[in-house]
């Protein structure tokens, strides 16, 4: 663990001097805040203050919020993030093009006024529900709801609409859900269901000393059965396949909190490595939310394709790439965020020239345990990630 | 977060006790309960323990025990009574989380509003019952202590008679 224990120690201090000073986002880029349930109620008036005043001064109101079209998508480079740009777009209420899709907004507005009244949460499928012959299709709600929190300039989970739950964790960590407190290692192989609503969850005490993400469940139920934080001091966390937002926004408010090196375990294909991407910078949809949610200090420990070969995966284990993996291969190469690490990049061309991937399951060739007992181990202490 | 660290090179992190203070005003009791019993021990450190333990009191004594006074002192009914209620939970589970603020709740006893007349009268029924408690193991221990030296022919009949009659008399 003499790699991992440094590390660790480096991004103690580093995040105790962090604490001190914010994060300084471009200036060409929108700002996105983290609200309560009463300053989102506060920007909801301000917005309907503003429409009512259109009304008595033109008759012509519109709503002004951010584009969240592809060309106003910025990545940071200083930041490692991917951000939204000043572009900004009109939603007139006079437009016939535009009445549909206004109507719909103001109907989440109105719906999401209703939730921060209430202190309620709901899914995205709830909202939905509430006029189905509004929406017509849950695409067209889901949009409205990204909309109306550019429009605030908020993220998604302050207006309190939630998506359902799907991560889990488990390990060295301690957490208070309004009046309860819950202990993560003592909940049984499933762990903890991660929340969506996190503006419930706090965290109270942890001894942890990294935090491991893990794209497969398989993988951890390898890890809760083997009891792993127990000895190596960590907090372990899957989405269970892609990462959702409320895993991405705990991974997130975990690791800053805690000040702790977080490390992920993926498959060695494509697919795993974009799911690294977007714990690492965020996802291009809700770029708007990044800072919020990426994680630029994720380390990517395996599997890696140098592992194959390190680690003899038997042949056998090895799945040929179809052409869809060559073309997502090639996709992140080109990705900014991969030009820039080296290591990183070098794998994936090891990846293209060998045209192999493996899962992480793979690694059970040589064993159950080999996982728990000698890949993540060796890996951690001799410092082996990317 | 408050760091505290370990001897091995490790930390735990607790809770920074400002934080606290928005918390309702029961959950930093059952926060100092919940690490002083089932957390504490796991650290095996005694100079880390000794320094949360010191953490621990600060709560108690910043957040926790001011929390509760300030609402039991208030003049608003319906948050003393809501206090009341989660106090006297607490009172039922474990007793002495509460004892620091026995004294004001004694002086709610007298107020005119049945409900807080109700919930204080409970809560210091608790703290009968505890004392009761207490004294009843202590007279038990006493009276064991006697049937021994009563069998080893140490003491009489009569001074053994004694011990149980007061223990039975107690417990009755």
């Amino acid at each position: 663990m003499k790699a991992t224990k440094e590390l660790f120690q480096e991004f103690l201090k580093k995040g105790i001097e962090d604490e001190k000073k914010q994060i300084k986002l471009p200036e060409h880029t929108v700002k996105i805040d983290e609200l309560d349930r009463e300053l989102t109620l506060d920007r909801i008036n301000n917005l309907t203050d503003s429409l009512i005043e259109m009304i008595f001064e033109t008759g012509r109101p519109a709503i002004r919020l951010p584009s969240r079209t592809s060309a106003n998508i910025i990545w940071d480079e200083k930041n490692d993030l991917l951000l939204l740009g000043r572009q900004i777009m009109e939603k007139q209420f006079h437009s016939l093009a535009s009445v549909a899709d206004i109507t719909r907004l103001m109907k989440v507005l109105e719906k999401i006024n209703e939730l921060l009244l209430k202190d309620l949460h709901a899914t995205k499928r709830e909202i939905f529900y509430s006029a189905v012959q509004l929406f017509g299709d849950q695409k067209n709600s889901d949009k409205c709801i990204e909309d109306v929190a550019t429009m605030l300039y908020t993220t998604r989970n302050s207006t309190h609409i939630v998506a359902s739950a799907k991560g889990s964790c488990i390990g060295r960590l301690r957490i208070r859900d309004k009046n309860d407190i819950i202990d993560l290692e003592g909940l049984g192989s499933g762990g903890w269901t991660i929340s969506p609503m996190l503006d419930n969850i706090e965290i109270i005490e942890s001894d942890a000393e990294f935090i491991l993400v893990l794209e497969k469940d398989a993988a951890m139920i390898r890890l809760a059965e083997a009891r792993f934080w127990r000895k190596y001091p960590c907090i372990i966390l899957t989405a269970k396949g892609a990462a959702d937002i409320a895993t991405r926004m705990f991974l997130k408010r975990i690791s800053k909190e805690l000040k702790l090196p977080v490390f992920s375990l993926v498959d060695s294909d494509p697919y795993g490595h974009y799911i690294h991407s977007v714990y690492l910078r965020g996802s291009k949809r809700l770029s708007y939310e990044s800072p919020f949610l990426a994680t630029p200090d994720i380390k990517l420990l395996g599997v890696l394709t140098r592992d194959l070969e390190k680690y003899k995966i038997p042949n056998d284990c090895r799945i040929p790439m179809n052409q869809t993996d060559i073309k997502r291969t090639k996709e992140l190469l080109n990705e900014g965020f991969v030009k820039k690490n080296k290591e990183w990049e070098t794998d994936l061309k090891l990846a293209l020239k060998l045209k192999v991937k493996a899962e992480i399951q793979a690694l059970s060739a040589f064993g159950f345990e080999f996982l728990t007992d000698q890949y993540i181990p060796e890996k951690l202490s001799t410092g082996d990630w990317i | 977060m408050k760091i505290f660290h370990k001897k091995d090179g490790g930390i735990v992190q607790l809770i920074d006790k400002e934080k606290m203070k928005e918390w309702p005003i029961e959950l930093p009791l059952i926060f100092i309960e919940y690490i002083r019993n089932n957390q504490l021990n796991s650290y095996n450190d005694s100079k880390l323990k000794k320094e949360i333990e010191q953490y621990l009191d600060e709560v108690l004594k910043d957040v926790a025990i001011p929390g509760l006074i300030k609402v039991l002192d208030g003049d608003n009914f319906e948050e003393t009574n809501k206090a009341l209620v989660r106090i006297d939970e607490l009172a039922k589970k474990k007793i002495e989380l509460v004892k620091p603020i026995k004294p004001y709740v004694e002086k709610l006893v007298k107020k005119e509003n049945k409900e807080i007349r109700k919930h204080s009268n409970s809560i210091l029924e608790s703290f009968t019952k505890a004392d009761r408690r207490k004294r009843l193991a202590e007279k038990r221990k006493i009276m064991q202590e006697r049937e021994k030296e009563f069998l080893a022919g140490k003491i009489s009949g009569e001074e053994y008679a004694n011990a149980r009659k007061e223990y039975l008399i107690l417990k009755e």
